[in-house]
């Protein structure tokens, strides 16, 4: 019984993982419709930078503060200078591109900083709690909490702050924004921004899991679109509550079902895609129009 | 000249070049014009499911992969001959291709790229658990092909001339597709699927026999482009491959037959997977290069083509089916009825 | 000086040509109406103005040369366009409409400004909660006029408001618009089909024909006119 809630807890914390890139993924999505593949590898570059601020002898807390603010910025950078050229543009150039980027980023991370792995610190340490004789990682604990927290904020902003009722504005209907003076361009640029933020979270709370090498986040970003789509593409807390089903259905499944075992946990996501697909296009919670999409 | 002349000129001036090519050049640069020519078939199945039927694929390196091992395990366990496997992994590659077009049917653009995306990243796993079959991470290995005695020619010339047949007469199957009705149906349904529905054309039928065409294509493409190596492994088959495969037909040029030759040039030369240090700053030019075409020619090498040669005359129903190609693919039904917005910031 | 004056207006579409030099003036507090056929290019002239499409020629608003300006920055110098189709913001609720309708003021009355756009349409304040898309036609275009009324518009451009709704309601819809440009001083420049309504209630009108303007003047002018009369008043 304590090793299923162990799972279930570790499931529910590698979840909470996906979880976040795929908040960032549907950020984007809602916002411009497109599909950024590359949010996984702008997410491990953040995480590397964040490695090489701390590797310098910044505080922790100051290297990921630092990290962040960098992140935010390069997003907003990257909407600017790579994005817009192509933005309204057909789908394909769309796709392209952002392979175009994955494949770059994740190559400009090896030529700085090599292809081999090294560790990351964790932020919640190492120690246990014990609720009700079960051993829970204070560090799984953590990681949900501050997926919660970064979720909350993003709802507060978006419902609560003027630049978040424009952004919303923007991803319903951009001629209209104009036309009452929002600047589309910059609003975008925040939203590439707030994505990149919430991607470089995802990964400095993983690399302490594995090891922090370029690969970090190539694995996930299929979970994390499996989660975008079981949740509904163009809405957050389907990607929260898609991530944290994938993440818990993943390690059940690895733990308990011995064809799957660790080679085909991959199988997980990949058949939540395709049942979700076929059956209910939508997700959870998506719109009707990502059905049509 | 008609440019349907002008047209059939350039491809005489090209297969010229390829037949007087491995007597110039190394073994080592044979060996990749033969891989090139192998990737070249695979992209062109690609660009007739991308190009002109519409359907999204991130997939394609699965097909490539199964027709690879395919001729492998036939060549290996069971003793066929080696050319008698590339029909063979054509056909294993077509059924599979058909199986995984059923279920496409109910899918459109983002969603039919995740799926496939979701089949691309499996590929790998499903190689590496099969073992029994694949031989899992240790690989497969064949023996090395030889020529026969009577052709005179090296070994890799004579793999190079033996691929070169097969590249021509699959581009040659595919001109006859894309120039007839199929092709007409294919661009048809690539652009507004609901007015090819009204006029006739069967989607399901259509749609997934491209699947399968596409998908055998990759699978002798596959098959080929392992013989010069000899070995395969699941390293072999990564998810780089099938978005170089993407690339290469957007590189190209979408819908065309030609393209699929200089974007099979393009990655073949441009290596993309494999990992090593020094290659680093690679795969940040390749990245780049990528992102720039789409800049600046979105229409790929052959549409930069086109418009240079569009001052004289105008080839008639071929730039039909480029026209709007990019724009359709993967809109579905209704394709200028998308629900999602596609948001420009001016 | 007018506080609108357009001269020689050339705009279209990709390779089709829709306005070919359009010449008017709005003067400020007037209602003016541009009158004309389908695919004169009444659509396109308002979009020209607000910078939603390319033009070449020549737009000034107050003075000021805004022949380059984008539509945030015309929204910025108090210009609302409402347009074609309405533009609501379908998946916010009335309220958030009409919040983000006054996004580029920094003033305090925007709150004090909600509240007489609710006077003006009672209809909407009992839906203020809602989201725009379960609207109806008529509660739609109310919202968009009421959205373009909080920017404190100087000008409002307003396209073919009368689209698709029931008489009786368009006459309520003038009605309150009329109000609305008398009180708050808001100067109105609507396309317009429907000519026997729209020169009931305008001060000056143009009419718009294959991208000129034929003819200018003011409503009694323009309906007493013989050409008019036959082809847009059915008289």
């Amino acid at each position: 019984m304590e090793r299923f809630v162990q799972v279930i807890v570790d499931g529910w914390a590698t979840g909470s993982l996906y979880a976040a890139l795929a908040v960032a993924v549907v950020l984007i999505y809602r916002s411009t419709g497109i599909v950024n593949f590359a949010q996984g590898e702008l997410a491990m570059f953040s995480t590397f930078i964040a490695w090489g601020l701390i590797e310098a002898g910044v505080p922790l807390a100051l290297a990921l503060l630092g990290t962040l603010a960098l992140s935010f910025a390069g997003g907003m950078l990257i909407e600017r200078v790579i994005i817009r050229p192509v933005e309204g543009g057909e789908v394909l150039t769309l796709v392209i591109v952002t392979l175009g980027l994955y494949i770059l980023v994740n190559s400009l991370a090896g030529w700085i900083w090599g292809f081999g792995n090294r560790s990351f610190p964790g932020l919640f340490g190492d120690s246990q709690l014990d609720v009700a004789g079960v051993g829970i990682p204070v560090e799984s604990i953590g990681i949900v909490a501050v997926l919660i927290g970064v979720v909350g904020l993003l709802f507060a902003v978006f419902q609560r702050t003027k630049i978040g009722l424009a952004m919303r504005a923007v991803s319903l209907n951009p001629d209209s924004s104009r036309l009452v003076g929002i600047s589309v361009g910059r609003t975008l640029m925040i939203g590439w921004g707030i994505a990149a933020l919430v991607g470089a979270l995802a990964g400095v709370l993983l690399a302490p899991r594995l090891f922090l090498d370029v690969n970090l986040m190539g694995g996930v970003l299929i979970y994390s679109f499996a989660a975008a789509t079981l949740g509904g593409f163009d809405s957050p807390f389907g990607a929260v509550l898609g991530g944290w089903i994938i993440g818990i259905a993943e390690n059940l499944a690895g733990t308990y079902v011995d064809f799957i075992g660790n080679d085909l946990k991959i199988l997980v996501p990949l058949v939540a895609i395709v049942v979700v697909l076929l059956f209910r296009p939508t997700g959870l919670f998506g719109s009707p129009e990502v059905a049509r999409a | 000249m008609s440019s349907r002349r002008v047209r059939l000129l350039a491809w005489g001036v090209v297969l010229v070049l390829a037949v007087l090519l491995p007597f110039f050049f190394n073994a080592y640069r044979v060996g990749q014009f033969t891989q090139a020519m192998a990737l070249a078939i695979a992209v062109l199945g690609l660009n007739l499911l991308v190009g002109y039927s519409g359907q999204i694929s991130l997939g394609h390196g699965a097909f490539f992969a199964l027709g690879a091992y395919t001729s492998a395990i036939a060549i290996d366990d069971v003793g066929v001959p080696y050319l008698l496997t590339l029909p063979l992994a054509g056909l294993v590659c077509a059924l599979a291709g058909f199986l995984v077009g059923l279920p496409a049917l109910r899918l459109r653009g983002l969603y039919l790229a995740l799926v496939t995306l979701g089949l691309a990243i499996a590929t790998p796993q499903i190689i590496k658990r099969a073992d029994g079959l694949t031989g899992g991470t240790q690989g497969l290995t064949i023996d090395k092909i030889t020529a026969p005695a009577w052709s005179g020619l090296a070994d890799d010339q004579w793999l190079y001339f033996v691929t070169l047949v097969v590249t021509v007469a699959t581009f040659v199957l595919a001109a006859f597709l894309v120039r007839g009705r199929v092709g007409r149906a294919l661009v048809a349904i690539r652009d507004n699927e609901i007015a090819a529905r009204a006029m006739g054309v069967n989607l399901a039928r259509f749609k997934t026999g491209t699947f399968a065409v596409s998908a055998a294509y990759a699978g002798v493409g596959g098959a080929l482009f392992m013989l010069p190596i000899g070995f395969l492994a699941p390293e072999s088959f990564p998810l780089a491959l099938s978005f170089a495969f993407l690339a290469a037909i957007v590189v190209g040029g979408l819908a065309t037959i030609a393209g699929a030759l200089f974007g099979a040039l393009f990655i073949e030369f441009v290596p993309v997977y494999a990992a090593d240090v020094d290659e680093a700053l690679a795969g940040v030019i390749y990245g780049g290069v990528l992102i720039l075409f789409m800049y600046l020619l979105p229409g790929g090498v052959m549409g930069l083509i086109r418009k240079l040669s569009s001052t004289k005359t105008r080839p008639r129903g071929s730039d039909d089916a480029e026209a709007g190609a990019g724009h359709r693919v993967g809109g579905g039904a209704a394709g200028a009825d998308r629900a999602r917005e596609r948001v420009r910031a001016q | 000086m007018s506080l609108l004056e357009v001269s020689d207006l050339e705009a279209g579409y990709g390779p089709v040509t829709v306005l070919r030099g359009v010449s008017f003036s709005v003067d400020e507090g007037r209602i003016v109406t541009v009158l004309g056929p389908n695919g004169a290019g009444k659509t396109t002239t308002l979009r020209a103005v607000s910078g939603m499409i390319r033009r070449s020629g020549s737009v000034r608003f107050d003075g000021k040369d805004v022949s380059r300006y984008t539509p945030e920055k015309m929204a910025r110098q108090s210009v609302a366009h409402v347009p074609e189709g309405r533009g609501t913001f379908t998946g916010l609720t009335v309220e958030e409409n009409l919040r983000v309708g006054a996004y580029p003021r920094r003033d305090k009355d925007v709150a004090a400004d909600m509240q007489r756009c609710f006077g003006h349409f009672p209809r909407l304040q009992e839906r203020r909660s809602q989201h725009a898309g379960s609207l109806s036609g008529g509660e739609q275009q109310m919202l968009a006029i009421a959205r373009a009324l909080m920017l404190r518009p100087r000008l409002m451009l307003l396209d073919e408001p009368s689209l698709g709704l029931a008489p009786k309601l368009t006459r309520e819809l003038f009605s309150i618009l009329e109000k609305i440009a008398r009180e708050e001083g808001v100067t109105l420049l609507l396309v317009e089909q429907n000519a026997n309504l729209v020169l009931k209630f305008a001060d000056d009108a143009h009419v718009l024909e294959a991208g000129r303007i034929v003819l200018s003047g003011t409503a009694e002018e323009i309906k007493a006119d013989e050409g008019i009369r036959r082809s847009y008043l059915g008289v």
